[in-house]
C-alpha cells in the first residue's frame, strides 16, 4: 500500500513537471466565509487594485498580498499584468496621497494560508502545490471564459482520497458554439485525478456563443 | 557652491533608514487592526549652465531641493479609514522649511461606486497632481514643469472640504472612476507666487492667498489593458491680500493695502496613459484660464488682468532592468496662448514664439533603484525660454538680475528614501 502511494505521488509529480501549454501554477484561496467557487481575472484585478471591495456576487473581500516568491510573481503576471515594482508604487501612491492603505502582506505560502484561514473574507494566492488545509480554493476564470451552465463535480478516486493525495488538474477544454464540450486535453496533474476530471468535464454544458472556444480549466482536488 | 543641506536633514537620513527597518519588522496594532506608518525623504542637487532656476543660485550648483513626509493610516473598519500626513519642503526660497499638514481625512467608502472623504484632501487633477510630492513614485527627478510646476504646487495640491468618489465597473468596457470635490485651497504664503510678488520691485508682501475650489475628475480604465483616459476640471475663486512697498512711482505710500480677487478662473486637463509591462507612456494637456482683479491702496476700480496659459507634455519610460529605468519627456508651457498667436509677434524679432512667453523642455532621465526603498535619479533638462515675469515657472528676476538667457541646461541629481 505504501509503495502504491509513493508511486502515485511520483507519477503525479512527473506529470505536473512535464505539463505544457499556458499554466495556472497558482491557486487562489479564500477564507471559508467566502461563498462561490470561482473568481475571474477581472474580479481579482479590481479587488487587488482597490477598485472593488467585493466579488461580483456581493461577497466582501479582503485581499492579501505576498511580498515575494514564485506564486507572487505568477499572480502578478497572470492576474494583475504588473511587475512587483509597479504594484508597490501603485499602493504607495494610494498611501502617500491619502487615497488608500496597503493590503496585508505575508512572507510565504504557509503564512498566506494561515492568515486567510483565520481572517474572515480574506482572499490570497499560493503555489499550486501548497498545502491549503483550512481554506477554500477558488477556480480562476480566464478572460476568455464562457459561462458554465451545468457543472458535474468529478469523482475523487477512493484510493487517493484514502491516502490523502490531492492536487490540481489542468485541462484544455474545447467548447462548441452550442455549449457542449467537444474535446478535453490534459495539461497537467496526477493522471488518476486528471482522468476523473476529464470524465466530469466532458459532461459540462456552457452557454452558447458565436463560435468555438478553447480555454484552460483548473480543478483542485483537496485532500482532507 | 552653496551647500544648504543642514545637519538636521543629514540626521534624518539614517533615522529614516533605521525607522524603515524597525517599522517593517514591527506591526503596530490598535484594536486588532494595523496602524500603518510610512514616510519619505528626498535630497536633490541642481546645476544650470545659465539662468538661475527655482529661486536658487543653481549656476553655482545648489542642494536646495529637499523634502520629506510622514503619514499614518488606520482602517477603523472595512469601510472607514482615517489618516494624516505632514510634509515639509525647502526648494530654494520656496517652502521655507516649515512642516505643514499635507492631508488629514476621514474616508468612508459606503459602496465601491460611492465613497466620501472629508478633511484636508489631496486634489485629484490629471495623472499626478495628488502624488507630485512623492518623487519615489515617479521616473523623473522633476515632473514635467509645464503642468506640475514645483513653485505653484500649492495652487492645486489640496483642499479643505470634501470629496465624493467611486469606481463604476463597466464589465467588458473597463472601469470608470470619478471624483468630485469642493473646498478651500491652502493659504499659500510660501509658494512661488507669493515669493515673486515679495521679491520683485515694486513689492507686495502677501499676507493671505486662498479661496474656494470646486472640481471633478473622470478617468476610464479602458478594455485595452493598460490604457487609461481621463479629464479633469477645476474652478476657483481666489482672494489675496497683501501690503505694498516701493510703489512711489504710482504715488502709493509704503504699507498700503493690496487686494486681489478672481473674476474667472478655471483649469481643464486631459490625459492619457498607456502601460504595457516595462513600458509606460503618458501625455497630458492643460489649459489654465485666469482673469483676476487687482485693487491697489483701497481703490474701488480694479485693474483686470487675464491670461490663457496652455501646457502639455508627452513622456515615455522603459524599465531596462529591475534596478534601472530610463525615460524622456518633452514638455511645453505657453504663459499666454494669445500672445503666442497675436500681438507679441510684432515686438519680437526672433524666430518662433518669444522666450519670455514659453518654456520648452526636453528631458532625459535614468532612475536607479538601489533598493525597494532607495532610488537615485540623474536627469538632464534642455530648456528653451524662461516664461513671463508672472509665469512662476522656475525663472525669477531676483536670481537673474542681469536678465535671462534664452536657453538653460539643467542637471538634477536626486535621491529618495521611503518606507
Amino acid at each position: 500500500m505504501r509503495q502504491a502511494k509513493i508511486l502515485l505521488v511520483v507519477i503525479g509529480l512527473m506529470t505536473v513537471a512535464t505539463g505544457n501549454g499556458p499554466a495556472w501554477n497558482i491557486k487562489v484561496i479564500a477564507n471559508p466565509s467566502v461563498k462561490g467557487d470561482r473568481v475571474s481575472i477581472r474580479e481579482l484585478k479590481n479587488v487587488y487594485l482597490g477598485k472593488a471591495s467585493a466579488l461580483s456576487d456581493g461577497t466582501p473581500i479582503e485581499p492579501v498580498l505576498a511580498r515575494r516568491g514564485m506564486a507572487h510573481e505568477a499572480f502578478l503576471k497572470q492576474c494583475l499584468d504588473q511587475s512587483n515594482e509597479q504594484l508597490q508604487l501603485y499602493y504607495r501612491g494610494l498611501v502617500f496621497s491619502g487615497k488608500g492603505s496597503m493590503p496585508k502582506e505575508v512572507n510565504s505560502d504557509a503564512e498566506m494560508v494561515a492568515y486567510v484561514a483565520r481572517t474572515r473574507n480574506a482572499i490570497g494566492y499560493v503555489s499550486a502545490d501548497a498545502n491549503t488545509d483550512g481554506v477554500r480554493t477558488l477556480n480562476i476564470e480566464s478572460p476568455a471564459s464562457r459561462k458554465l451552465v451545468t457543472r458535474i463535480e468529478p469523482e475523487y478516486p477512493d484510493i487517493l482520497r484514502a491516502n490523502r493525495i490531492g492536487g490540481v488538474v489542468r485541462l484544455e477544454v474545447t467548447i462548441a458554439a452550442n455549449g457542449t464540450v467537444q474535446a478535453v486535453e490534459i495539461l497537467g496533474g496526477n493522471p488518476i485525478l486528471a482522468e476523473a476530471a476529464e470524465t466530469a468535464v466532458r459532461k459540462w454544458i456552457y452557454a452558447p456563443a458565436r463560435s468555438q472556444t478553447t480555454l484552460e480549466v483548473t480543478i483542485p482536488f483537496e485532500a482532507r | 557652491m552653496r551647500f544648504r543641506l543642514t545637519t538636521t536633514l543629514i540626521a534624518i537620513l539614517p533615522l529614516l533608514a533605521a525607522g524603515s527597518l524597525v517599522l517593517r519588522a514591527q506591526e503596530i496594532k490598535i484594536a486588532g487592526r494595523p496602524l500603518e506608518v510610512h514616510g519619505s525623504f528626498s535630497q536633490g542637487f541642481m546645476y544650470t549652465n545659465q539662468n538661475n532656476y527655482l529661486t536658487d543660485n543653481t549656476t553655482s550648483g545648489s542642494f536646495g531641493l529637499t523634502d520629506g513626509s510622514l503619514n499614518l493610516n488606520y482602517q477603523i473598519f472595512n469601510k472607514l479609514r482615517v489618516g494624516a500626513q505632514v510634509y515639509d519642503r525647502k526648494i530654494g526660497a520656496i517652502g521655507r522649511g516649515t512642516v505643514q499638514l499635507d492631508w488629514a481625512l476621514v474616508d468612508y467608502r459606503m459602496k465601491d461606486w460611492m465613497g466620501f472623504r472629508a478633511g484636508k484632501v489631496k486634489t485629484v487633477l490629471g495623472l499626478y497632481n495628488d502624488t507630485q510630492d512623492s518623487e519615489f513614485l515617479h521616473t523623473w527627478a522633476l515632473l514635467p514643469q509645464s503642468i506640475y510646476p514645483v513653485d505653484l504646487r500649492e495652487s492645486y495640491i489640496a483642499h479643505t472640504g470634501g470629496d465624493i468618489y467611486g469606481d463604476i465597473p463597466l464589465k467588458k468596457l473597463g472601469t470608470l472612476s470619478y471624483t468630485a470635490y469642493a473646498g478651500q485651497r491652502p493659504n499659500d504664503l510660501t509658494g512661488g507666487y507669493a515669493y515673486a510678488l515679495g521679491a520683485y520691485v515694486p513689492t507686495i508682501h502677501v499676507t493671505s492667498y486662498t479661496g474656494l475650489q470646486v472640481g471633478q475628475d473622470v478617468r476610464w480604465a479602458t478594455p485595452v489593458s493598460g490604457l487609461l483616459l481621463g479629464a479633469s476640471h477645476q474652478s476657483q475663486d481666489v482672494n489675496g491680500k497683501g501690503i505694498m512697498f516701493n510703489w512711489a512711482v504710482l504715488g502709493i505710500p509704503d504699507g498700503s493695502p493690496f487686494r486681489e480677487g478672481t473674476v474667472r478662473d478655471f483649469t481643464n486637463q486631459f490625459y492619457v496613459q498607456y502601460q504595457h509591462r516595462k513600458l509606460r507612456i503618458d501625455g497630458e494637456y492643460r489649459r489654465y484660464w485666469r482673469n483676476h482683479s487687482l485693487y491697489f491702496n483701497n481703490a474701488t476700480t480694479p485693474f483686470n488682468i487675464a491670461s490663457d496659459s496652455r501646457s502639455w507634455y508627452i513622456a515615455g519610460a522603459y524599465r531596462l532592468h529591475k534596478r534601472l529605468e530610463v525615460g524622456a519627456y518633452h514638455s511645453r508651457y505657453y504663459a499666454d496662448w494669445n500672445q503666442t498667436h497675436n500681438f507679441r509677434v510684432e515686438t519680437f524679432t526672433g524666430s518662433g514664439d518669444p522666450p519670455d512667453n514659453h518654456i520648452f523642455d526636453w528631458t532625459l532621465t535614468a532612475r536607479v533603484d538601489l533598493a525597494s526603498y532607495w532610488n537615485v535619479k540623474i536627469e538632464g533638462h534642455f530648456m528653451d525660454g524662461y516664461g513671463s515675469p508672472d509665469s512662476v515657472h522656475g525663472f525669477y528676476q531676483p536670481q537673474n538680475p542681469n536678465g535671462f538667457q534664452r536657453t538653460t541646461n539643467l542637471l538634477v541629481v536626486r535621491t529618495g528614501f521611503n518606507f
